[in-house]
């Protein structure tokens, strides 16, 4: 306990100190500004008409999580790339730890850091909340819908960390791999299309991130099946991590 | 204390080292010598458990390298060649976050300590990368000093340090050496023999020797040539070297006459002097060719090729070499 406390300790401040974190954060923002810009834009035309349009509680998280397929593997290619290329990864596994608890706390100094672009980008929740009346039942399903959502695509992308040495290379592959499974929804309409059955298509859509996010958590729908789908990828992800970190010691 | 019983790591067919066995004793330091790719970090990644051996035991600290790695990992400090650290951290910081991850009690105060040990209090709070290799280095030891541990294996820790930095680490692993089992790789010759209770060869993924300095230099110090310089003819002096039957064969060589013994047990010193005496000839100087741990690094290593004629020397090396084989077996 005290080891995966003592990495995500380091991660975390490693992450506050580093000007790529808050380039995210900026990124975000801005991008998240300009879109809620053009959306006032709009409901002021729409209320000109003398019909206004309901504020979108999930808009903020909404974007977030198609976001992600950039940011995540921003945030996690040097986890466990970096160690392994300048050696310290040698140090850490001849330490008194098993490697679950280094990925633990790394994995968690993400989602941290992540947890706190979430938080920031509540300032737009709060916004709508003065000029207009957002579902706080949406809210609070789509912001904790994309906390659970970007805990697993941290955790996916931080796969590849582990398989290579080269960072670039692992945000590649992080970024290839969570459009695959953003865009799972798409493969699964055009695999119904083809008159194969229906049990292949739902298998790939609900493989997919989309249909345990957007139909639901976004909606504010919270079922049990979706925050367990989350917690199952966060969970395998890190085993798998695990485990790929484990057979450097029969590789080295 | 390190017990090492036929250890071998095989990668496929190639082997990285094969049947290494020694040990290495509490309040000694044990160099570990070899030349690059020798199988000296394999060995000591096996030691510190970041990797399992393919075959074969060793203990550290008491525990099992292999199915007590953790028992180990507690008790054993590691430097790993070429020290890596988080260059993005300070000094101080990297130790404390060392400290936590061992689960050490008053990390901060610890981390103190062994800076200051290592002479690098006054940087504590330098960034890693802001650091000279000298003092990285001397980081790397307190990192690997900092839970006090019984055993502490030291990959390399002086390669790339200026010399005035190498006699620094130097007297300091002396010095830890008082009251830690130390094993200390590296490929300077002079720097195990000067450091070092205990020298274990090892070349190609073998064993070629073990011993104190001294013990190996003087096992193969028998048998080696003398050199004398005498005030008289040449050629006169030469004559009578030869004639000795403690000689076996003499010549002339850049330093004066050199005479191989006939019999290593024997040293042919005093009778070469008693006949240069009885001549009345003054004798400048007799004194056996001197063996430092270079010599013997080459002739043990340079024996193993297969290209070796067999000659008189090489024969005193192949028992010496059979000696150290049956003490392993």
């Amino acid at each position: 306990m005290h080891s995966i406390l003592a990495v995500f300790r380091r991660e975390l401040a490693l992450y506050f100190r580093s000007p790529v974190a808050y380039a995210i954060a900026f990124a975000l923002l801005l991008f998240l500004g300009v879109l809620f810009n053009g959306f006032i834009a709009q409901a002021n035309a729409a209320l000109s008409f003398g019909s206004g349009i309901p504020a979108d509680a999930g808009f903020a998280p909404n974007l977030l999580t198609f976001l992600m397929f950039l940011i995540a593997p921003l945030l996690t290619m040097r986890l466990l790339a970096e160690e392994s290329r300048e050696g310290t990864l040698e140090v850490l596994m001849t330490l008194p730890l098993h490697e679950s608890s280094f990925i633990i706390g790394k994995f968690l100094a993400a989602w941290a850091y992540y947890t706190a672009l979430l938080l920031l980008s509540l300032v737009f929740y709060v916004l709508q909340s003065f000029i207009g009346v957002p579902d706080a039942g949406v809210a609070l399903g789509a912001y904790g819908g994309a906390w659970l959502y970007g805990g697993a695509v941290l955790a996916i992308t931080m796969i590849w960390s582990a398989v290579t040495e080269d960072q670039i290379v692992a945000a590649f592959l992080g970024s290839a791999t969570i459009l695959v499974l953003y865009l799972a929804e798409i493969a699964a309409i055009w695999i119904a299309g083809q008159g194969s059955s229906s049990l292949v298509a739902d298998f790939v859509r609900e493989l997919g991130l989309q249909a345990h996010f957007s139909v639901t958590l976004a909606q504010g729908i919270v079922r049990a099946e979706d925050v367990v789908y989350f917690i199952c990828v966060i969970i395998g992800a890190l085993f798998i991590t695990t485990r790929l970190v484990e057979t450097r010691r029969w590789r080295a | 204390m390190i017990e090492v019983e036929r250890l071998s790591k095989r990668y496929g067919e190639v082997s990285a080292i094969r049947d290494v066995s020694f040990a290495a004793r509490p309040g000694e330091v044990t160099g570990f010598l070899g030349p690059n790719g020798a199988g000296k970090t394999t060995t000591m990644r096996i030691l510190t458990g970041f990797m399992p051996p393919s075959s074969g035991r060793a203990i550290v600290a008491g525990h099992d390298v292999f199915t007590d790695s953790m028992e180990v990992r507690r008790r054993v400090g590691y430097l790993p060649e070429n020290v890596p650290l988080y260059r993005d951290m300070t000094a101080i910081g990297y130790l404390k976050f060392i400290a936590d991850i061992r689960g050490l009690r008053d990390g901060k105060r610890r981390a103190r300590e062994v800076l200051e040990r290592v002479d690098l209090l006054p940087r504590a709070n330098s960034r890693i990368r802001t650091l000279s290799k000298g003092m990285r280095q001397r980081v790397g030891v307190a990192q690997a000093l900092i839970h006090d541990p019984e055993v502490l294996i030291l990959d390399e820790p002086t390669i790339g340090l200026d010399p005035f930095q190498v006699l620094e680490l130097r007297d300091l692993v002396r010095v830890l050496g008082r009251d830690h089992t130390v094993l200390f790789s590296t490929h300077i010759l002079s720097e195990a023999e000067q450091i070092c209770d205990q020298v274990v060869i090892i070349d190609r993924g073998q064993i070629m020797a073990q011993g104190s300095p001294q013990a190996l230099r003087s096992e193969l110090e028998s048998g080696r040539p003398v050199v004398l310089r005498v005030e008289a003819p040449l050629d006169e002096a030469l004559a009578l070297v030869s004639a000795l039957p403690e000689v076996e064969r003499a010549g002339i060589s850049a330093d004066g006459i050199t005479a191989t013994p006939a019999n290593p047990e024997q040293d042919p010193r005093p009778a070469i002097a008693r006949a240069v005496l009885e001549r009345g000839w003054a004798l400048n100087e007799l004194r056996s060719v001197a063996v430092t741990l270079e010599d013997i690094f080459l002739e043990v290593a340079g024996s193993h090729a297969p290209s070796e004629e067999p000659s008189g020397e090489a024969e005193t090396l192949a028992d010496l070499m059979e000696e150290d084989e049956v003490s392993h077996a």
